[in-house]
């Protein structure tokens, strides 16, 4: 098996240089892994115009005293999301006054997920008693420039010239089941960090969740 | 005429046998799983991550059954579907596989607490949105679908590495 593995590997590296080589060749550019779309760390996120659960209309540039955003992909039907519901809630009252707000937008498109609909999102943010903005992502467009892939998806952002900037991409913490077992609070421990003027510890984690709906 | 009987009641045997659904689930961690996998590393394997309480999953659950009927007699096929369902839900799990007939084996993960380990072990460009199929070849990957995949998608996939 081993050597096997040396064998195969040494044929990966010979076949790699050789098509590199044939690409210099032909002049063809290498390809860049274009599969990954969205937001890295450090990159500068977009403001957004988009419909609050009370009818209005919310931007980020609205909070003029925010020092940063959390921003969160959820949704109402997903387990997963639902499990998070709290603790959303949680780091909004905690941060909030630091001046880093939840803005939850809601990604799903309700024709393929129903539940996901604007009224039950209205019944959704009143029966949990949402304390952040919850907003639709009408169209469809946010959610893709960020690169949220499911429900929940947290964007830490920090306001840096006017500009807001991704700090943290990933999950709220490690346990989606149950909030007392979670031994490590990724999006605590972001926002904590940019608050001391920290660097922070993990910037991308990942972890299970709903796809997004997309329109078909 | 004892010969015939003895057929019959071998066919009967046997078709008993090929509709027995699997009754328990193993309950395994990262580590298990990846064993798991390994022990098929003369097939190609096909691993599907999928939980009850996911919409998209069970929608393609059907295809995958009729994919699996077609292919699981040939010995260089097999696949695993693995549920994320919660530990605490093992029994829905099992009444899941009953009611839809999951004839493909299952296993559950029971390791949420570090699937910030894993799930990049699985495919780095894995962001935890399930569903997500993986292709394996003599125990190595071959193919990462992200997403739903069609009957045909699947099959064309199968066949194509098979």
């Amino acid at each position: 098996m081993k050597r096997f593995k040396t064998l195969f590997t040494a044929f990966v590296i010979s076949f790699s240089i050789m098509s590199f080589a044939q690409k210099e060749k032909t002049g063809e550019p290498i390809k860049e892994n274009t599969e990954k779309k969205g937001y890295q760390v450090g990159d500068l996120a977009t403001d957004f115009q988009l419909k609050n659960i009370d009818g209005k209309m919310v931007s980020l540039k609205d909070f003029t005293d925010a020092k940063g955003f959390i921003v969160v992909f959820t949704c109402n039907h997903c387990p997963y999301a639902k499990s998070y519901e709290e603790r959303i809630t949680e780091l909004d009252k905690i941060y909030k006054q630091y001046g880093y707000p939840v803005i939850a937008i809601n990604p799903n498109d309700p024709k393929v997920q129903p539940q996901d609909g604007f009224k039950g999102m209205v019944t959704r943010a009143k029966d949990k008693g949402f304390t952040f903005p919850y907003l639709v992502d009408e169209g469809q467009k946010i959610y893709p420039q960020y690169g949220a892939t499911k429900t929940p998806h947290v964007f830490v952002l920090q306001k840096e010239a006017d500009k807001n900037v991704v700090k943290y991409i990933g999950a709220i913490d490690n346990n989606y089941e149950n909030a007392s077992e979670a031994t490590e609070h990724y999006v605590k421990a972001a926002v904590d960090a940019l608050i001391k003027g920290e660097p922070i510890k993990t910037t991308k984690t990942v972890a299970i969740g709903c796809t997004i709906k997309v329109k078909k | 005429m004892k010969n015939f009987l003895g057929i019959l009641f071998l066919i009967m045997g046997l078709s008993f046998y090929q509709a027995q659904l699997q009754e328990d689930v193993p309950m395994m961690k990262y580590e298990e799983l990846e064993e798991r996998i390994q022990k098929e590393n003369d097939k190609l394997l096909v691993v599907n991550f999928w939980s009850t309480t996911c919409a998209p999953c069970v929608k393609e659950l059907p295809d995958f059954m009729i994919i699996n009927e077609k292919f699981k007699n040939n010995p260089n096929f097999k696949m695993i579907l693995v549920s994320l369902d919660r530990p605490k839900d093992k029994e829905k799990v099992i009444q899941f596989i009953k009611k839809r007939n999951l004839t493909a084996e299952v296993v559950l993960l029971d390791d949420i607490k570090r699937m910030n380990t894993w799930i990049p072990k699985f495919d780095k460009n894995w962001e935890g949105n399930i569903p997500v199929t993986i292709f394996y070849k003599n125990g190595e990957k071959v193919h990462f679908n992200d997403g739903e995949m069609s009957k045909e998608e699947l099959e064309n996939t199968i066949n194509k590495n098979l």
